[in-house]
């Protein structure tokens, strides 16, 4: 049974245990049709070839999906307020990849306590093929605890 | 080289999309899809609402640009979480477009914003689109 995290107990400076995971092109491809995105370039290699791409690529909303992911898996019970994400290079599937994150900030609003968080998502050998920050809401139970910064 | 923006098309409202009833299977098969778990019985994964795009992706005056575009990133602010039976109304518009120089010459960026509601009129995400022009 998953247990809800508590304010109190993430410090700035945590790190979110990452995926690691290769995707398919079936699952780019189940993805993209899932999330009505039915252009070639994403369910395709030959498709994506013909547009001039290297190959099949994995649509951006997916990327997000990754992070989103992984915050609900790595701080269970929070809410997601924000998310962004800045894509700096094609992501294919078939290549083994990395979701990570790390917790930038924690402030006491009249929104209740949040996290700020930094997410990557990268190769195997490093290389930083999409960036991101988040909101999330963690339930409030009683510490006002802030922090900046790390 | 300066590229040239027609910025009379800021603020321009370019779709307005309202959808079917949101089903319970359209919110199964995107969270088996994704991975992303939902967060409550009847309750979309956050992701979803990138689904719920409007019919048209960019406005029509968008040649004016002149250039080949990409999508350079997202960021989505989210209200209320989409529940089954919902419906949503996802209305687009032109949010702002810049222009920046950098090592490789200059590059236009073009926001598209869509601001998605549901039937009580509850603002359920905004999603910023950035797309890239060279």
């Amino acid at each position: 049974m998953t247990t809800a995290l508590r304010f109190e107990d993430i410090d700035v400076g945590h790190e979110l245990p990452p995926l690691r995971l290769t995707l398919s092109s079936a699952a780019v491809r189940d993805y993209a049709l899932a999330a009505r995105m039915p252009a070639g370039r994403f369910t395709s290699e030959e498709a994506a070839r013909a547009e001039g791409l290297p190959g099949q690529i994995v649509p951006g909303n997916m990327s997000l999906s990754l992070f989103a992911r992984l915050l609900a898996t790595s701080l269970p019970g929070t809410t997601l307020k924000r998310l962004s994400a800045t894509f700096r290079a094609l992501v294919h599937p078939g290549r083994a990849l990395v979701v990570h994150g790390v917790v930038t900030e924690k402030h006491c609003t009249d929104h209740g306590d949040l996290l700020e968080c930094d997410l990557v998502i990268e190769s195997a050998e490093g290389d930083r093929w999409v960036t991101g920050t988040a909101t999330v809401r963690v339930p409030g139970v009683g510490s006002r605890v802030s922090g900046a910064r790390g | 080289m300066t590229l040239e923006f027609d910025r009379s098309i800021l603020g321009t409202e370019f779709d307005r999309t309202a959808f079917a009833p949101i089903s319970a299977e359209e919110i199964r098969v995107y969270a088996a899809a994704s991975g992303e778990p939902c967060p409550a019985p009847d309750v979309a994964p956050p992701t979803f609402v990138l689904r719920q795009r409007g019919d048209r992706f960019m406005p029509a005056n968008i040649a004016k640009l002149g250039r080949v575009g990409f999508d350079a990133g997202k960021d989505i602010d989210f209200g209320v979480p989409v529940r089954v039976g919902d419906v949503l109304t996802a209305v687009s518009t032109v949010h702002d477009i810049y222009e920046k120089t950098g090592r490789s010459g200059s590059m236009g960026f073009l926001i598209l914003r869509t601001e998605l509601t549901n039937q009580h009129g509850e603002q359920v995400a905004v999603i910023d689109q950035k797309m890239m022009f060279r």
